[in-house]
């Protein structure tokens, strides 16, 4: 598209990032503008799980969080082996759902990411029916091969959108001094409603 | 750390006993609570190291008796947990290959190796790296009269790509242990030489392993030690400094001071300039992706074999995905992943050798770097 950037049209099959299974297909299209993220996605997806069930794994994951008796503080998931321990993989599922916001936000025609590693997670628990955690996420940049250290801030409650706020620094530089907090409310965008694990 | 076994005789022990865990902050085993203990009742509690020797004092100071029960805590935790690192070695007849291995463990595993199948193995060194240590590869080379074409392979060129010196390790263990019976590694081994490295990149696993698992470069210093490390996959004689790569230290591909600016680099190089008229196809192993890669990544010009790369790659990919299904990528890295330049595949390539490839292993991004110990043997199961 002269001058505004360029789209892309995409049909591809999704699987459930735990089980490998196939969970779905979907139709998209992806207009990077001009280099600048965010990429301005239109999406459709017929998911091969039943609504029904997606709200009961989706009701699973928040009991689990929500009934902890202390909040749950953790680091190095997985671990440097490639472990995750059981009682943690809720934890390094929300991670991945709240970082893939961050990693939509950052990416560019050139520039990709995955989520490499979850550095720490500190849970709050709140008085009210959501969950809330701290994360520091370690993403893998393609291609610069640079781990970019994110905080990030993500509230979630069943049957809502997750909302993530978040602050990214690179790792060789530290910490940018004062170049703009980037934080978003990720209400509605993602096509993934929730956490579908 | 040491866990102390205690009985306060006294009401005043017990007094004191409680005073001591409070101030010092010690951890309780038994009974829980300090408000819990009584006189001539099992106490044990764990001190932490520092404070060993002032807490023992104080229990001398008051004639409490008590007793080490656990000397180290730390090498009980250890020993049970047998998934993780154990401070025990590991022999071959006991290696764990669907384990990772320290480099230590690497460096004895190739002198056993060696010894155990002398017949096959020849362990040779290569060069020393940037915090001068040595590189060794294993030659395995059925004794024979005629001359036999070369099959290279190196792992382990990007530190925090841990599933690929374990792929090394596993390919090795594959063959020797199946030569013998497996016709097709017999017939392999009649008409080709192995040569393996399985860690190119030493420095730089070891310091993934101590100090930052996702470190990607080597070790050698910059700028007055300010900064460390070449991408040692861009220092490669090949179109060197020209695409997809930094000058600058701080990044993540930065390709050295110049071609071959690097010791681990200029080891192999040498190495196999000298050997490339008998060196049949060139193997180097990354994560992850699942790609075959084929040359180049510093131009979309192809090869001058093209076809045939593309061909044996296909086969390469169809017979990986029969095992569990999993889908490699065949392709120039130009093409399919992203520009390089300086990469060791396309300079084994631009040298006379006709079969180059980098592979990309497990996983497409979910684990990345840090792949679970559970997926190295179906990784190299289908890979092989």
């Amino acid at each position: 598209i002269l001058d505004s950037g360029r789209k892309y049209y995409l049909q591809f099959t999704t699987i459930d990032y735990k089980s490998g299974e196939n969970a779905g297909s979907c139709l998209a299209t992806v207009l990077y503008q001009k280099k600048k993220p965010p990429p301005v996605v239109n999406i459709k997806c017929t998911e091969t799980k039943d609504q029904k069930k997606i709200e009961e794994e989706d009701n699973r994951l928040y009991q689990k969080l929500r009934h902890q008796t202390k909040p749950i503080i953790a680091s190095n998931i997985p671990d440097i082996y490639g472990n995750i321990e059981p009682a943690l993989e809720p934890v390094w599922a929300l991670a991945v759902a709240g970082s893939s916001y961050i990693m939509w936000e950052k990416s560019t025609e050139n520039l990709g990411y995955s989520m490499a590693q979850v550095k720490s997670a500190r849970q709050w628990i709140r008085k009210d029916d959501f969950i809330e955690f701290d994360f520091t996420v370690l993403l893998h940049e393609i291609p610069t091969q640079e781990i970019i250290s994110c905080h990030m801030r993500l509230t979630w409650r069943p049957g809502h959108p997750l909302k993530v706020k978040y602050f990214c620094a690179s790792e060789n530089q530290g910490l940018e001094d004062g170049s703009g907090v980037e934080s978003g409310s990720a209400t509605g965008i993602l096509p993934e409603k929730g956490a579908k694990f | 750390d040491q866990v102390l076994h205690v009985v306060p005789d006294t009401y005043q022990q017990v007094q004191h006993l409680q005073h001591l865990c409070s101030t010092l902050l010690l951890d309780l085993w038994k009974p829980l609570l300090p408000e819990d203990i009584w006189a001539g009742e099992d106490v044990h509690v764990r001190v932490p190291a520092p404070l060993v020797q002032e807490a023992k004092d104080s229990l001398d100071q008051h004639m409490i008796s008590y007793k080490v029960l656990i000397p180290d805590v730390q090498e009980l935790v250890e020993q049970s947990m047998p998934n993780e690192r154990s401070s025990n070695r590991q022999i071959p007849e006991g290696y764990v290959y669907t384990q990772y291995h320290t480099m230590e463990e690497i460096y004895q595993w190739m002198t056993e190796i060696q010894k155990s199948n002398s017949e096959l193995v020849t362990r040779h060194y290569l060069g020393k790296t940037a915090e001068n240590r040595s590189m060794y590869y294993l030659q395995i080379s059925q004794p024979s009269d005629k001359t036999k074409k070369i099959i290279w392979m190196d792992c382990g060129i990007h530190a925090r790509e841990w599933i690929s010196p374990a792929f090394c390790q596993w390919f090795v263990k594959e063959i020797l242990q199946n030569y013998k019976s497996d016709p097709r590694i017999k017939r392999f081994l009649e008409n080709l030489d192995l040569y393996v490295l399985p860690v190119l990149n030493i420095d730089g696993y070891i310091y993934s392993w101590e100090k930052e698992r996702l470190w990607r470069k080597n070790r050698s210093p910059h700028m007055n030690g300010t900064c460390y490390g070449t991408d040692l996959n861009r220092n490669f004689n090949s179109s060197w400094g020209s695409v997809g790569v930094s000058y600058n230290c701080s990044s993540e591909i930065f390709c050295g001071s110049g071609p071959e600016s690097e010791p681990e680099t200029r080891a192999v190089a040498q190495f196999i300039e000298r050997k490339k008229s008998d060196i049949l196809c060139y193997l180097t192993i990354h994560s992850y992706g699942q790609y075959i890669l084929t040359p180049y990544g510093s131009t979309t010009n192809p090869p001058s074999n093209s076809k045939e790369l593309m061909d044996v790659g296909e086969k390469a990919a169809a017979a990986l995905m029969e095992k569990y299904g999993t889908s490699y990528q065949v392709g120039s890295t130009s093409l399919i992943l992203y520009s390089n330049s300086g990469s060791s595949r396309d300079w084994a390539h631009t040298i006379g050798i006709p079969f180059s490839y980098t592979f990309e292993l497990r996983d497409k991004g979910t684990h990345g770097f840090v792949l679970p110990p559970a997926q190295i043997q179906p990784t190299c199961e289908e890979t092989m």
